[in-house]
């Protein structure tokens, strides 16, 4: 059934891998190889390939590190890529040979480069003649440079090159096409992050403080360096720990409000009220937080977040209701109480008193002071830091307790020897959580400074394991499945539309609502307390986050990662003058609109017609076919999301499931 | 409560009602034309957004050189980045059949972003533009002094109902909007009515911009349209996607926006709360149009 007659790549794949490698060949001539050292203001030491070193730094006497070898391995680089693009015309079947050298080829010249970087930093923090500000300004000139888009892009393409040779065998095609559905996500981030660089390269002045006139050449040179810069910022995060778990933070209210869009959108509806469920939920937890009674202890945490939850069902609730009841529709509904919400919060923040037909009210919640916000939250109804919370150090020593780690690998080691027997998740559960309590007290030294990551993260990853459960592990999660797949089919099949609709807008609203704890028990708003500027924006970019992830559990925290990152990133970004936080806002606008337009892409490549109705039709030239359907694709054809998903797909997705039966 | 009727009951109020009215409706008759070709248009409010802020940049732009020229100028400009931006909210939906809500909701996300990035590259400022010289003038007399889209607008909803109900491109548009798939086999060119309708919307909506920064006031501000949008698509649906009934929704919608402005200065109600008063009444209008006469092909791609 395996047979393929063809090992050698597809058209399809050998196009990928010719344009990936014309790209990085032609990147390699005309942006710069490398940054041998960056300034405050981004100015910058570039090489090109050619060997020519362009000083844009106002430091013109700082010495660099050798940059022979880094030359000499990008001209190999250069060499395997152009390999790479007459193996793709003639669609051979090495290419990925080549492809992958490229990519090690590329590797190679930037850990040669980042040594050099580093010789120098040593000899600075050895040479005790130079003051301490010079050694410092000179310290972060060097560890800001690395490699730029002339290494960046030939790494990159030898990977897609890579892949794409490999494809031809069987095996690999296989392993790659459980990819597939990262194509649209990741082509609409490529194009988004592209039409970003066009916009920087036109909007952004090329930083140059070397006082020299740039010509046409240097000019285009230093500018494509700040499209680099701009980007490397923007995604500096994941290489650091502190900016890491800062992005955690920032990525633990897209979850709820990701998973609250996502939710309803597999119900078939369209949540844009995030930011008001959100709102409500925060001020519910306020109310909770700031009055309830004292006595109550340590049960007020529980309470409060339980408010916010209810405050956000709520506000959900209503639209859903509406819907059911009387068809109007959910998408203007929402937007509707996000104005409503808003106007509330203000009501009651804002002011103290309020006139009502003529006579003064008091409404004392608004705390002193010239700025909107809520009294302190009472201490028992705050969330812990992840940082009080796994610091097993005394003395105020820093020490991470391993618990976490050592109850997920317990988890996943428990999950996978217990694959066949009956109830194996739930005893696997409880050999983690077994696992996590004796390990408890073991800690490992940390290195972080002042994290304010909360446990409102905690909260969210429950959200997802129960989105995850009510979805795909029990019947409500099937009802409302069949609801957003086909009302009509589900109406037919017993399931009441009306009740899934207010149920799902319901369950939206409380994930969205819960976010609410972040900013007020979690004290992301640098105090415990409702304040004036909370982001409520980010229930709108929690649509971003349901598209991109999928409308999956998965899918949402991972896209909420990418989007903390960015958001972390961009404020690195602002130390440039000119380029603000507002293009991180363009980028993410713009890959929800790409994504909506399916990356652009064929219909035939994001959701191809099942092998055997390729073969039915006797289409041969399509990718070798996977005979049969493994159950890992089957999985991921019902994975796929429902909002673009339109008839022909529909029809599709019948056949696949009567011919895997 | 006297008073009230005293206030409600000058000129002064009566200007408000109209400035309050003519965004909405312009905005509301664009989205006439792109719902009745069958194509959802969430992203009003991000068009006006654009418009306003083409409007602005390209009358400061021409200022020094053409004096009072520019405004008529600037003017066109919205119009036609309306139409563009709207062009794009097509091919999305059009072309790659996204859903249009979703593609809708992408342009207003957009609308966030961009102004902030063009307006400090152009003025270093990432919530405002410098004050125009020359704002579009005021015709009328005494407190009754309008800008010229205001009377555009009123004659726009004569010329939407011809159009609509006596031609045969408004004929063709409700057949698309109601069955494509009829319209295409009497040969009608269904994507290019879509595309037709989508960019009308954006040129209309992008007047309704032009109006809220260089006939309204003389800049544009961040958040111009502060939901306007949103507010003349309830009004759309109230009025039944009819020209005659967006007339009678926009007018009770800025009314009640009059109504929140005039009232936001008394002591009756609490102002932020008068404030969500519009969007409360759009819920409730919204029930009682409940499921109403929409296109019957709104929202859906065409097969094929």
């Amino acid at each position: 059934m395996t047979h393929v007659s063809d090992s050698r790549p597809s058209p399809t794949a050998a196009k990928v891998a010719l344009t990936a490698s014309a790209a990085a060949a032609a990147g390699l001539l005309l942006f710069p190889l490398a940054t041998l050292g960056r300034g405050f203001d981004a100015d910058a030491v570039l090489l090109h390939l050619s060997g020519a070193v362009l000083n844009f730094s106002g430091n013109q006497e700082a010495p660099l590190p050798p940059t022979g070898t880094v030359l000499a391995l990008g001209w190999a680089t250069l060499a395997l890529t152009v390999a790479s693009v007459v193996g793709a015309l003639r669609r051979a079947t090495w290419f990925w040979l080549t492809g992958l050298l490229a990519c090690l080829c590329g590797v190679a010249a930037v850990l040669v480069l980042g040594q050099g970087l580093g010789a120098e930093t040593a000899r600075i923090a050895a040479d005790t003649t130079l003051r301490p500000g010079l050694r410092r300004q000179l310290r972060s000139f060097y560890t800001g440079g690395g490699m730029n888009l002339g290494l960046f892009l030939p790494i990159l393409a030898g990977l897609i090159t890579a892949g794409a040779g490999l494809s031809g065998r069987a095996a690999w095609w296989e392993r790659l096409n459980r990819l597939r559905g990262l194509l649209v996500p990741a082509v609409a981030i490529a194009l988004a992050v592209l039409v970003g660089a066009v916009v920087v390269l036109i909007v952004q002045p090329a930083v140059n403080n070397s006082g020299a006139p740039l010509g046409l050449w240097r000019g285009w040179l230093a500018k494509s360096d700040l499209v680099y810069f701009v980007y490397s910022t923007l995604f500096a995060p994941v290489t650091a720990l502190n900016p890491f778990l800062d992005s955690l933070k920032l990525a633990t209210p897209l979850i709820f409000t990701g998973l609250s869009v996502a939710f309803a959108f597999r119900t078939g509806l369209f949540n844009i009220g995030a930011p008001g469920q959100l709102t409500v939920g925060a001020i519910m937890a306020m109310l909770v937080g700031v009055y309830g009674p004292s006595s109550l202890g340590w049960a007020l945490l529980p309470l409060s977040v339980i408010a916010a939850g209810a405050g956000g069902a709520l506000w959900g609730a209503i639209p859903g209701l509406l819907k059911a009841r009387f068809g109007s529709s959910e998408v203007i509904n929402t937007i509707m109480l996000n104005y409503i919400a808003s106007a509330l919060f203000i009501f009651l923040i804002g002011s103290n008193t309020f006139t009502f037909l003529g006579r003064e009210y008091s409404l004392p919640l608004k705390a002193e002071g010239f700025e909107p916000a809520s009294e302190e939250l009472q201490v028992p109804a705050r969330l812990p830091t992840l940082l009080d919370l796994f610091n097993v150090g005394q003395n105020g020593a820093l020490a991470l307790t391993v618990a976490p780690l050592v109850a997920l690998i317990a988890y996943a080691a428990a999950r996978l020897a217990l694959r066949r027997t009956p109830r194996g998740g739930l005893i696997a559960l409880g050999a983690a959580l077994l696992a996590g309590v004796l390990t408890w007290r073991i800690g490992i030294p940390a290195q972080v400074i002042g994290s304010q990551l909360n446990a409102s993260f905690l909260i969210a990853l429950a959200c997802v394991a129960l989105f995850g459960v009510l979805m795909w592990r029990t019947a409500t999660g099937y009802a409302l499945r069949a609801v957003g797949l086909s009302p009509r089919a589900a109406e037919y099949g017993g399931i009441s539309v009306a009740r899934g609709t207010i149920l799902a807008m319901t369950l939206a609203g409380m994930f969205a609502g819960l976010a609410g704890t972040h900013y007020v028990n979690g004290g992301a708003l640098d105090e415990y307390r409702l304040k004036g500027n909370m982001p409520v924006n980010v229930g709108f970019d929690g649509i971003a986050v349901a598209l991109m992830g999928q409308s999956t559990p998965g899918g949402v925290v991972a896209a909420s990662l990418l989007f903390g990152t960015i958001d972390t990133g961009s404020v690195g970004v602002q130390r440039l003058a000119n380029v603000n936080r507002d293009l991180v806002t363009v980028l993410k606008a713009l890959i929800v609109l790409f994504i909506a337009a399916g990356g652009f892409l064929n219909r035939r490549v994001t959701d191809p017609p099942p092998p055997q109705l390729v073969k039915a039709e006797g289409g041969g030239n399509t990718p070798p076919a996977v005979a049969g359907l493994s159950p890992s694709v089957a999985a991921h054809e019902r994975a796929t999301p429902t909002p673009t998903v339109t008839l022909s797909s529909e029809t599709n997705k019948d056949v696949t499931r009567g011919g895997g039966q | 409560m006297e008073g009230l009727f005293a206030q409600l009951l000058t000129t002064a109020f009566l200007a408000t009602f109209i400035r309050s009215v003519v965004p909405l409706l312009l905005t509301g008759l664009g989205g006439l034309f792109s719902e009745r070709s069958g194509v959802v248009n969430i992203a009003l409010d991000g068009l006006i957004i654009f418009g306003a802020l083409a409007g602005a940049v390209a009358t400061l732009t021409l200022e020094p050189s053409l004096g009072a020229l520019a405004p008529w100028l600037g003017w066109l400009a919205g119009a036609v980045v309306g139409g563009l931006i709207a062009w794009i909210h097509a091919v999305v939906s059009i072309k790659y059949r996204a859903d249009q809500v979703i593609s809708g909701t992408a342009i207003n996300l957009l609308s966030a972003g961009v102004p902030a990035v063009i307006l400090t590259a152009l003025y270093g400022s990432s919530t405002e533009s410098p004050k125009v010289q020359n704002a579009l003038p005021l015709w009328g007399v005494g407190e009754l002094r309008f800008s010229p889209p205001v009377f555009f607008a009123l004659l726009t909803v004569l010329v939407t109902w011809y159009v609509l109900y006596r031609t045969p491109y408004g004929l063709r548009l409700r057949a698309t909007g109601e069955h494509p798939g009829a319209a295409a086999s009497m040969g009608v060119n269904v994507r290019r009515m879509r595309y037709s309708g989508v960019i009308l919307s954006g040129v209309l909506a992008g007047t309704a911009g032009v109006f809220l920064s260089i006939g309204n006031l003389d800049s544009y501000v961040r958040n111009i349209s502060a939901g306007l949008g949103f507010i003349s698509l309830a009004a759309l649906i109230f009025g039944q996607w009819k020209p005659l009934g967006v007339l009678g929704a926009t007018v009770l919608f800025g009314f009640l926006q009059a109504l929140s402005i005039t009232l936001g200065g008394t002591d009756l109600l609490p102002p932020t709360l008068v404030a969500a008063l519009p969007y409360l009444i759009t819920i409730i209008a919204l029930i009682f149009t409940g499921r109403s006469a929409a296109p019957r092909a709104l929202g859906k791609p065409l097969d094929g």
